[in-house]
C-alpha cells in the first residue's frame, strides 16, 4: 500500500488538493488554479488566479459575484490534461451545472464527488455513476436515520401545508440557489395554484435557471409586491438568513418553514424555530452514499464533509470496502 | 380512520406554536372523532400514561436483531435522535412491506385497549414476532405513535391547562370545572370523556378530586410599595405539595403532580381518617426532624416518595409531617372565594379543636405553618437571609385579602426565594442531550481548584440560552481532548457562574462536597480559569451556612 503522500489526491489545509496538477478543489482560501465543483458559496472563494468549472456552474458563479473572476469552462465529460493528468467533469445531481471531478493518471482513477444526491430533480442533469479505483465523497447525511422521500411527496405536503391555512401568507426558507428552483418546480405541479412569490436572491437565480434552459414558473419578486393583504395565501421562498432577526416584520399574519434534510429529525426540527420542517435534500441519503459507493466499484474510500465515522465502519464491516483516512 | 387522524393532530400539535392555533386543533379533533378515541386522546397528550411495555433499549435490540442493524450504528443514531422511539421509527422506514398494511384503518381505542396490551400477555419469543408483524401491517405514519406508546415515551407540547383550555371552549364551561374534572386518576373510557364534557356541574362526582392549586409567582420589586400589613408572610417549605382531602370519611392525598399518594404515606392517611370534620387542605409534606423541630434535607424525602406501603422501620427512619397553610372547604362547605385571613382563622379554629382531641393525638404528624411577622420590608429581608438557617427556601408572601385561585394567577401569592449561592467554575467535560436538546453538546460537568489540579464539583444542564448552547456546542466539538462513548472531557478554558441551593458533605464525591440544583447562571467569558473558585472557597461558603 502507498503512504499517503503518494496518494493523487491529498488533504491539505482543510481542502482538497492535487499536488502533481497543482491544483485544488473547491478551495477555501486563494489558490493559483481552483477546480470548482458547484456554484454554493461554501464551495467558491474570491481570490484564485484561475478557476475551471462547468460552463452552468461559471454562469451562475458570474451571476453571483460578478463578471470579475477568470474562468475556464469544459462540457461533462469533456477530458483536458494537466500535467499529464485527465481530468473531467461529470453530473453528479446536486444543482444545476454540479459535477464531480474524475481523475485519470496512470491507469489510476480517481473521483471526486462533490456534493451529490441521486433522487430525481428535474432542474439538473441526473447523477451519473462513474467507475473510479479510489472514490472521495461527501458524507452530509451518512447515517441510516436519513432516508428521503419522493420529492413530489414533499411538494405535496408542502402545498397541503399552504392551502390548508389559506388566511396566513406561507413563508418557506430554503437556500436560494439549487433548493429553491427544485421545491419551484416540484410546487407548480401540485395543487397548490396560488401566487408564489421570492426573495430577490432567489428571483435572480430562478432567471439564469430560466436562461440556462430549465424550464421553472416565473415568481413574483417579494420586493415588488404592492400591499401586504395580497399575500394571503400564497408561497414566498426566503433564504435562510432572513429568518431571524427584523425581516419578518415585513408581513403579517405568517407560518413558517425550513426545508432542508435535517428536518427529518424531531429534535432539530423543534430546536429550528420554524413552524414546520419539510425533509428534502441535494444530498445524498444514507442509501444513495452505500448506492454510489458500491456501484462507482471504488476498492478504496474516503469521506470528508460530515461525521463519517458510523459509515466508514459500516463499510468496513459490513461491505468489506477499505475506507482510508486522509492524514490531517 | 381514527389513528390516522390521531398521527396527523400529533404532527399538527409539533409543528404549531401558537397556544390559540393548538386549541382550536384540539377542539377540533374531540369534535370530530368518538367520545373512546377521545378519551385516549387525552389520556395519551397529558402525559398520564406512562407505562411502559418494553424498553428503548428493547426496542432497539429488537430491531437489531430483525434487520440485522450493528448495534453500534443504532446508538449512533440514537446520539443525533435523541429518542429511542424516533430512532427505530426512522430506521423502519421503506423497511415494511407496504402492500400489508392491514391495520390502516385501526382506531386509537383498539391499539390502546386491544393490540397493545395483548402484547404483555405474550412470551419474549412470541412478542418479538408480534411486534415485528406490527411493524408490518401497520402504515409507516403510525410507526412513531406506536413506538412511543411501547416505550411509554409519548410526549407532545401540549400542557394539562390546553387541553383544559379546549374542552372548556368545546362545551363553554369554566376551565376551573374542567380542570377539576381532569385532575386524578384518568382511566380512558367512554363515561369519562362524557363526564369529562358533561354540560351539567355534579358536585358529588367530584368528590375525591382535588381543587386546582393556586401556585405563588416570583416576588417583585413593586410589591415593596404596599403596607407591609396586607399581607402574611411564611417559611417557603423544600417539600411536596399536597392537597390533604377528607370527604364523606375517605382521606386522599393529592401531590400538585396529580398523582395520588396515599399508599406512600400510610400513616397520614391513617391518622386524618380518625378526624371527625371533612376538609380539604392545602400545604406541604416534608420529612420532619423532630428533635430540632425544622425540615430535613428533601432527598430524605424522596426516599418516601416514590416507595409505596413503607415499612414501620422505613417510617421511622424518615418521619413524615403534613404542614397545612390553607383550607379551601371545611365540612362540604367550598370557602375558598373567601379572604385568605378569614380562611387562616378557620384553619387556626379547626387545628386547635382536632389538637385538643386526646385520643388521637395528631400533632406528630400534623401541624399547620407558622406565620412570622417581619416589622416592615427591610425586616422581610433579614427574614428572607435566615431561611437557610431553618432548612427553608425562603419565603411565600400571600396578600390577605385573596381568594384561593387557581393556577399561577397574578397579585395573590409570591414566592421570595434566597438568593442562590454561586461560584464560578471551570467546564471540563460535556455530553450530548437527549430530547429535543439531541445532537447538541448540554450536559456538563464543571470543576474548581484544588491545588494546581481542577476537581469535578457540580454537573448542570440548564441556565444557557440556545444561542449560548449552540455556540458552546460548536466550541466544546473545536476543543475536545479526548472523548468516552457520548462524554467529551474539554480543554480547561471556559468559566461558567453556577448557582446552587444547598451544599453538604458528601463522600461518594471526589470533592468531598455535593450541591443541590446547580444551574448556569453566566457564561463568565470576561475571566480566565484561573479566576474560577477553589474547593477552600466551597468549603468556606459550606461553613458560613451551618
Amino acid at each position: 500500500m502507498r503512504t499517503k503522500q503518494e496518494y493523487l489526491i491529498i488533504y491539505k489545509d482543510g481542502n482538497l488538493y492535487c499536488e502533481l496538477a497543482d491544483i485544488w478543489i473547491d478551495p477555501s482560501k486563494p489558490v493559483k488554479k481552483a477546480l470548482i465543483t458547484h456554484a454554493h458559496f461554501d464551495h467558491f472563494t474570491f481570490g484564485c488566479e484561475e478557476y475551471i468549472s462547468t460552463k452552468e456552474t461559471a454562469i451562475l458563479l458570474k451571476e453571483r459575484v460578478g463578471d470579475n473572476i477568470k474562468i475556464k469552462t469544459f462540457e461533462y465529460g469533456e477530458e483536458f490534461k494537466i500535467n499529464g493528468i485527465n481530468i473531467s467533469f461529470h453530473p453528479s445531481g446536486h444543482i444545476l451545472g454540479s459535477s464531480q471531478i474524475r481523475f485519470i493518471f496512470a491507469e489510476e482513477k480517481w473521483l471526486i464527488s462533490g456534493d451529490f444526491k441521486l433522487q430525481k430533480d428535474d432542474t439538473c442533469k441526473q447523477y451519473e455513476i462513474v467507475k473510479t479505483d479510489y472514490l472521495v465523497s461527501e458524507c452530509t447525511f451518512g447515517l441510516p436515520i436519513f432516508k428521503w422521500d419522493e420529492s413530489n411527496k414533499i411538494a405535496n405536503d408542502i402545498s397541503k401545508w399552504i392551502t390548508n391555512s389559506p388566511e396566513k401568507t406561507s413563508l418557506l426558507f430554503c437556500y436560494s440557489l439549487g433548493k429553491a428552483q427544485r421545491l419551484l418546480n416540484e410546487i407548480s405541479q401540485t395543487n397548490f395554484k396560488g401566487n408564489i412569490y421570492s426573495h430577490g436572491s432567489i428571483h435572480k437565480m430562478n432567471h439564469s435557471y430560466r436562461e440556462l434552459g430549465i424550464d421553472i414558473k416565473d415568481t413574483i419578486k417579494i420586493e415588488n409586491k404592492k400591499k401586504i393583504d395580497e399575500l394571503k395565501g400564497s408561497l414566498i421562498l426566503l433564504p435562510p438568513s432572513l429568518s431571524k432577526g427584523s425581516y419578518l416584520k415585513n408581513f403579517k399574519n405568517i407560518q413558517t418553514a425550513f426545508a432542508s434534510g435535517w428536518m427529518s429529525i424531531r429534535a432539530l426540527r423543534k430546536r429550528s424555530g420554524y413552524d414546520k420542517g419539510f425533509a428534502i435534500s441535494d444530498h445524498a441519503d444514507w442509501d444513495g452514499i452505500l448506492e454510489v459507493v458500491k456501484k462507482s466499484e471504488a476498492k478504496n474510500v474516503f469521506f470528508h464533509h460530515g461525521d463519517s465515522e458510523a459509515l466508514s465502519k459500516y463499510l468496513v464491516e459490513k461491505e468489506s470496502i477499505n475506507v482510508l483516512l486522509f492524514g490531517k | 380512520m381514527s389513528l390516522k387522524k390521531f398521527s396527523e393532530l400529533f404532527g399538527d400539535l409539533d409543528s404549531i406554536n401558537s397556544t390559540n392555533n393548538k386549541i382550536e386543533v384540539l377542539k377540533n379533533y374531540f369534535l370530530s372523532n368518538d367520545p373512546i378515541d377521545n378519551s385516549w386522546a387525552i389520556y395519551l397528550l397529558t402525559g398520564k400514561s406512562n407505562k411502559r411495555f418494553i424498553s428503548g433499549r428493547y426496542l432497539k435490540n429488537l430491531f437489531s436483531q430483525i434487520y440485522e442493524y450493528p448495534q453500534w450504528l443504532i446508538d449512533t443514531c440514537y446520539l443525533k435522535v435523541g429518542d429511542s422511539a424516533e430512532v427505530i421509527t426512522l430506521l423502519l422506514k421503506n423497511k415494511t412491506n407496504s402492500r400489508k398494511k392491514k391495520l390502516s384503518n385501526i382506531s386509537l381505542n383498539e391499539l390502546l385497549s386491544e393490540t397493545i396490551p395483548a402484547l404483555s400477555k405474550l412470551n419474549e419469543e412470541e412478542k418479538n414476532l408480534e411486534i415485528k408483524n406490527l411493524w408490518e401491517i401497520l402504515p409507516e405514519d403510525y410507526h412513531l405513535i406506536f413506538n412511543k406508546i411501547l416505550t411509554g415515551t409519548f410526549r407532545v407540547g401540549v400542557s394539562i391547562g390546553l387541553i383544559t383550555k379546549s374542552i372548556s371552549k368545546l362545551i363553554n364551561i369554566e376551565e376551573e370545572i374542567i380542570s377539576h374534572r381532569l385532575m386524578g386518576d384518568f382511566k380512558p373510557s367512554i363515561d369519562s370523556y362524557e363526564f369529562l364534557i358533561n354540560k351539567n356541574i355534579n358536585l358529588q362526582e367530584l368528590n375525591y378530586k382535588p381543587f386546582p392549586f393556586l401556585l405563588a409567582n416570583t416576588f417583585e420589586d413593586k410589591i415593596f410599595k404596599n403596607s407591609i400589613n396586607d399581607f402574611q408572610f411564611e417559611w417557603k417549605y423544600d417539600g411536596v405539595r399536597m392537597q390533604l382531602i377528607k370527604r364523606s370519611g375517605k382521606v386522599s392525598l393529592w401531590t400538585r403532580g396529580q398523582e395520588l399518594v396515599n399508599e406512600s404515606f400510610p400513616e397520614l392517611v391513617e391518622k386524618m381518617s380518625h378526624i371527625k370534620d371533612d376538609f380539604v387542605l392545602d400545604g406541604e409534606l416534608l420529612v420532619w426532624n423532630f428533635k430540632e423541630q425544622i425540615a430535613d434535607d428533601f432527598s430524605l424525602l424522596q426516599k418516601r416518595i416514590n416507595r409505596k406501603s413503607p415499612t414501620r422501620s422505613i417510617q421511622k427512619k424518615y418521619p413524615i409531617i403534613f404542614i397545612s397553610y390553607d383550607v379551601l372547604e371545611i365540612n362540604g362547605r367550598d370557602i375558598r372565594e373567601i379572604k385568605l385571613e378569614n380562611r387562616r382563622i378557620e384553619l387556626e379554629k379547626y387545628f386547635s379543636k382536632w389538637q385538643n382531641k386526646a385520643e388521637n393525638n395528631i400533632s406528630d404528624i400534623f401541624k399547620i405553618c407558622d406565620l412570622i411577622y417581619p416589622k416592615d420590608w427591610p425586616d422581610v429581608l433579614t427574614y428572607k437571609e435566615k431561611s437557610r438557617e431553618n432548612n427553608t427556601e425562603g419565603l411565600i408572601i400571600k396578600k390577605k385579602t385573596s381568594i384561593y385561585a387557581s393556577g399561577r394567577k397574578k397579585g395573590i401569592w409570591w414566592k421570595y426565594k434566597v438568593d442562590p449561592m454561586q461560584l464560578d467554575a471551570v467546564l471540563i467535560y460535556a455530553k450530548g442531550g437527549s430530547g429535543r436538546r439531541a445532537g447538541l453538546y448540554t450536559d456538563y460537568s464543571f470543576a474548581l481548584w484544588k491545588d494546581q489540579e481542577l476537581i469535578k464539583f457540580a454537573s448542570a444542564y440548564s441556565g444557557l440560552t440556545n444561542i449560548e448552547i449552540k455556540e458552546l456546542d460548536k466550541w466544546i466539538r473545536k476543543n475536545t481532548i479526548e472523548k468516552f462513548g457520548p462524554v467529551r472531557s474539554l480543554k480547561p478554558e471556559m468559566v461558567f457562574e453556577i448557582s446552587f441551593e444547598k451544599i453538604q458533605n458528601s463522600k461518594r464525591h471526589k470533592s468531598g462536597i455535593a450541591v443541590r440544583f446547580p444551574r448556569i447562571t453566566k457564561w463568565r467569558k470576561d475571566k480566565k480559569i484561573n479566576d474560577a473558585d477553589s474547593l477552600e472557597n466551597a468549603y468556606e461558603l459550606m461553613k458560613k451556612i451551618s
